[in-house]
């Protein structure tokens, strides 16, 4: 499967994209909104992984554009944040509105952890 | 002969993508009301993430009406960007809600008060002490204000004025307060009411005091009156 993953923290998204290519994944990595788009665009995608607090252009906005794609409706989005749940009010049009099918609380998740959601969110993927 | 060019302001409304390289973007001008226009080629070369045709801000484009009900897109320039608005989630979320009832319950046809509008909220929107209760509340009363649907604020369905003493239930089938001794509306909120339907800007309201209180008060009734009222 292949990954984009937008974090913009340099060694968190290196352990997270060494943790996904040893669960089997290839992995495209960006740093902010803009870039990301921009790979998007460049590699096909099965599944995009997303910090929402982003230099610049945040997560939301990066949802918005993204969707706005008709060929990026269907992609599975996994919000993988350091915004506590508390703190996302708008959770609910998230996953409603954007197609986050994941708001998964970083500090509290081990790479592990999310490897192995990703791979359970896959394979019961339609 | 070369079409003529029209220069406007305008606010970004949607954005939908046309083709492998082209997008159609709906944008809100004061006096066009809302234009439709093919931006060419930009895709590929360049996300609308970056570059002149920013969700909240205020863009000077030109453009050339088409023969159908889609324009070209000829140049933008971005003139005032609200970026503080993009480091907030919550804020960010509210602005896109924003501009997405506007774009619902509006037509194409449109008063510039509509383009004043969403750049009031846009101001607000990017001043972190104004809160988004008193934004989303203050934006739902705009919305009904200037669609004609201000509620009565001032006398009971049977035209008895409203008294500073007594306690008020409100009607949304009258859409007026009418009397009632355990009823949650008093008249320091209606007074509030009164304030933001006379169309204040965002930055008075906040100053006036305990307006969180109120605010916390009339926001199921505004927000509830605009979704019972317009159609979304």
């Amino acid at each position: 499967m292949h990954i984009l993953l937008i974090e913009p923290d340099k060694l968190q998204a290196w352990a997270c994209v060494r943790a996904l290519e040893r669960a089997g994944h290839t992995v495209t990595h960006a740093t902010g909104a803009q870039s990301a788009v921009q790979l998007a665009d460049e590699h096909p995608l099965d599944l995009v992984i997303l910090e929402l607090q982003l230099p610049g252009h945040n997560g939301v906005e990066f949802l918005y554009e993204f969707r706005s794609y008709p060929e990026w409706l269907r992609i599975p989005i996994v919000l993988y944040t350091f915004t506590p749940p508390h703190e996302l009010t708008y959770a609910a049009t998230l996953q409603e509105e954007l197609g986050v099918r994941q708001i998964i609380y970083k500090p509290s998740t081990s790479l592990e952890v999310l490897c192995l959601r990703i791979q359970k969110l896959v394979s019961v993927a339609p | 002969m070369n079409a003529p060019q029209h220069v406007t302001d305008a606010i970004v409304l949607t954005r939908t993508d046309y083709g492998e390289a082209d997008r159609i973007l709906t944008l809100l001008t004061p006096t066009y009301g809302k234009v439709r226009l093919m931006a060419k080629g930009v895709r590929r070369v360049r996300s609308k993430l970056a570059g002149s045709i920013e969700l909240f801000s205020v863009t000077n484009v030109t453009f050339v009406k088409g023969r159908g009900d889609i324009g070209t897109l000829v140049s933008a320039r971005l003139q005032t960007y609200y970026g503080r608005i993009v480091q907030n989630i919550d804020r960010t979320m509210l602005g896109y809600e924003l501009i997405k009832q506007l774009h619902k319950v509006t037509e194409d046809e449109l008063e510039s008060d509509y383009f004043q509008l969403l750049e009031q909220a846009f101001i607000a929107l990017d001043d972190p002490t104004i809160s988004c209760d008193l934004i989303r509340v203050w934006f739902s009363a705009q919305l009904l204000r200037l669609s004609g649907h201000t509620p009565n604020l001032r006398t009971e369905p049977d035209g008895t004025k409203l008294a500073t003493t007594q306690r008020y239930e409100f009607s949304f089938d009258d859409r007026a307060f009418m009397a009632r001794p355990d009823a949650p509306y008093d008249a320091d909120v209606i007074k509030f009411l009164r304030l933001i339907f006379n169309g204040n800007i965002p930055h008075i309201l906040a100053r006036v005091e305990s307006n969180a209180e109120f605010v916390a008060r009339c926001q199921l009734l505004v927000v509830g009156l605009r979704r019972a009222t317009l159609r979304e």
